[in-house]
């Protein structure tokens, strides 16, 4: 899978780029509108991640561009403005996915792997750790060989760990990927900490071993033993 | 009141005291014309008898003057009026007499000639009749001219007018038409100063919303996956994993209070302005169903009552009002409390269990107002903000009982 970054960030996008490889995409970088409307132009990606304020143009010209030449390209924009004007923005560009200013690490790769799916039509749509397996289409989940009942937050939830194995997910982020900008929700009930627990005793209500293992303080953690 | 209207009514009193002066005018100028007239005739008669005496040593005869009187002898001739009663209709009607006195064969002889008046009712009479003829051509031409004029003489105002009824803050400036008018000129290059001040404060403020969301997000974004990285190395020392919570968490709260502020000065630069009629029982029916897990969580007992409710705002801002407003009854509310929301073509009350609360309610709608654990709260203050923009009225009360309820009243159009 190839993944074109355009963020002229160099901080960041170093860091997005270390997490993407480590999950074993293959990405190209570009800091400029330049170089990226080079590339764009000469080579086929899988996916396109821009972001919009770029030094020398917009990222918004990036992908008419990319659209024009290989519209099978998936396409996520960062965005610094608020959820409101990318919603706007967003579905006027032809964009798959966008994404807002400041944002986790692990909902950027949840978000390109859901991309990956819903692109790759021939491709597989369930995921799977240890003994449990989710269908992303049908919204089905097996524990071992038993189907278990999930609410959309518990199957969010669940999908959004199984996106970013052993990877630690802060309760913030949780609750930014359930409630997006409402997820300040969470402050004043532990909300994540019900849906945990309401998860944790389904699975093991079907016989299979809690996956979700609790970083002290932090969040949690999907892990085998 | 129009423009024109008022000119008719002001042209009109004015037309006022042009009546009445203009009446007593005319009522003298035709009793003065008459008098005029009748003593030049009289004068003339008088010239005629006088030369007919000399030339043929006669008395004029009786049916030809008034009146003769014998050994009365005036100095000079003069005039006088005076009442005769006439039979007829037995009124007094009014006469101008001429008498002068004549010398025929060494004795005086004083002659009377008379001559009809007009009455001065009869004069009144005309001069009305004139005046209500004269005034009815002056209104009817002034009507006309003032139309005439008006229509004219203000077509660039109407038009630098209608230009400023469909201005939109942020889109390209209306050119004004040219005019000759010194003040309408004056009039059209100080608003399109005015308006170019007010777009490029507009595009500034617009800019460094921008500019400051897109630098401060991009930094938070680093401190976030660098902590997040950490986080994630971490060989599980408790307190060094204390400490990187801190900084993620401050960091989370520092972006969304951010992205809450810059859409507050959004709304407040009017940048959401694309209106249309909203049905609030959409928006407000998706609200409770994303906030529908939360609630059953918490064993929140939801009564809602809602009517057809058809609002004219924005979109966006009419989903982010409910949202905010349910999204607080959910987060402040207690472990089995209630919530009750009711729409109605008017108003939106939503009334929620709550812990108690001293001093104004209303200052929970203010920016960064403080609640409990020192939880600071934009969010009421955005619907506080998107409902000044419309002109809703907004009020937040706790009763006795600690049920919190906010009442929206929609401005009724």
């Amino acid at each position: 899978m190839k993944i074109l970054i355009v963020e002229d960030n160099l901080k960041l996008l170093e860091s997005i780029t270390e997490v993407l490889d480590a999950e074993g995409f293959r990405c190209e970088t570009s800091a400029n509108f330049r170089i990226a409307d080079e590339k764009v132009f000469l080579y086929d990606y899988d996916i396109l991640i821009v972001d919009i304020n770029l030094p020398d143009g917009s990222g918004l010209d990036l992908i008419k561009e990319i659209k024009i030449h290989h519209p099978n390209t998936g396409i996520i924009v960062i965005s610094a403005r608020n959820s409101l004007d990318n919603k706007l923005e967003g579905l006027e560009l032809g964009a798959d996915d966008y994404i807002t200013k400041p944002f986790d690490m692990a909902e950027l790769v949840a978000r390109v792997k859901a991309l990956l799916r819903r692109r790759n039509f021939s491709g597989n749509n369930i995921v799977t750790f240890g003994d449990i397996s989710l269908n992303t289409n049908t919204r089905e989940v097996m524990a071992g060989n038993q189907q278990i009942d999930l609410t959309k937050s518990e199957f969010a939830i669940l999908l959004f760990f199984f996106s970013n194995p052993k990877r630690v997910l802060t309760r913030e982020s949780i609750a930014e990927h359930i409630w997006g900008d409402n997820m300040d929700l969470a402050d004043s009930f532990d909300f994540i900490y019900s849906h945990i627990k309401n998860l944790r005793k389904k699975i093991t209500a079907a016989g299979v071993e809690d996956p979700l293992k609790a970083v002290y303080g932090i969040g949690y953690k999907l892990d085998a033993n | 009141m129009k423009l024109i209207y008022r000119t008719y009514t002001l042209t009109a009193i004015w037309l006022l005291p042009v009546m009445i002066i203009g009446s007593i005018f005319c009522f003298y100028m035709i009793e003065y014309i008459a008098y005029e007239e009748t003593d030049e005739f009289l004068t003339y008669e008088m010239e005629r008898l006088v030369n007919y005496h000399k030339e043929f040593k006669h008395l004029p005869e009786y049916h030809k003057v008034a009146d003769i009187l014998p050994d009365v002898k005036y100095d000079h001739f003069y005039f006088k009026d005076t009442l005769l009663l006439e039979p007829g209709d037995n009124e007094l009607v009014p006469y101008r007499e001429l008498r002068f006195t004549i010398d025929h064969k060494g004795r005086d002889f004083s002659i009377v000639l008379r001559h009809l008046l007009l009455g001065r009712d009869d004069v009144a009479q005309g001069t009305l009749l004139i005046i209500i003829g004269l005034m009815l051509l002056v209104a009817l031409f002034l009507v006309i001219m003032v139309n005439q004029i008006t229509g004219q003489i203000w077509k660039p105002f109407y038009h630098t007018l209608d230009n400023l009824k469909k201005f939109k803050i942020g889109e390209a400036l209306p050119v004004f038409q040219k005019t000759e008018i010194e003040e309408f000129g004056t009039l059209n290059a100080t608003l399109q100063t005015l308006l170019k001040k007010i777009t490029s404060d507009y595009h500034h403020n617009k800019e460094f919303n921008e500019n400051a969301s897109h630098e401060l997000q991009t930094h938070l974004a680093i401190i976030r996956a660098n902590t997040e990285k950490l986080l994630n190395r971490s060989t599980g020392e408790v307190e060094a994993m204390g400490e990187l919570k801190k900084i993620y968490a401050a960091s989370t709260r520092l972006s969304q209070v951010q992205k809450s502020l810059l859409l507050l000065s959004k709304i407040t630069n009017k940048e959401y302005s694309n209106n249309q009629d909203v049905k609030l029982q959409e928006p407000l029916n998706l609200a409770l169903d994303f906030f529908s897990e939360a609630i059953n969580i918490r064993e929140i007992e939801l009564k809602k009552h809602l009517e057809p409710c058809m609002v004219n705002m924005d979109a966006g801002l009419a989903e982010i009002l409910v949202n905010n407003l349910l999204k607080n009854a959910v987060k402040h509310n207690l472990q089995k409390g209630y919530i009750w929301v009711k729409l109605t073509a008017s108003s939106l009350i939503i009334e929620n269990s709550g812990l108690p609360f001293q001093g104004d309610p209303n200052s929970l709608l203010e920016r960064f107002a403080k609640g409990e654990n020192g939880n600071i709260g934009i969010g009421l203050a955005i619907v506080k903000q998107i409902c000044e923009l419309y002109n809703f009225s907004i009020s937040y009360e706790v009763s006795e009982q600690d049920s919190h309820k906010i009442t929206i009243l929609f401005a009724t159009t």
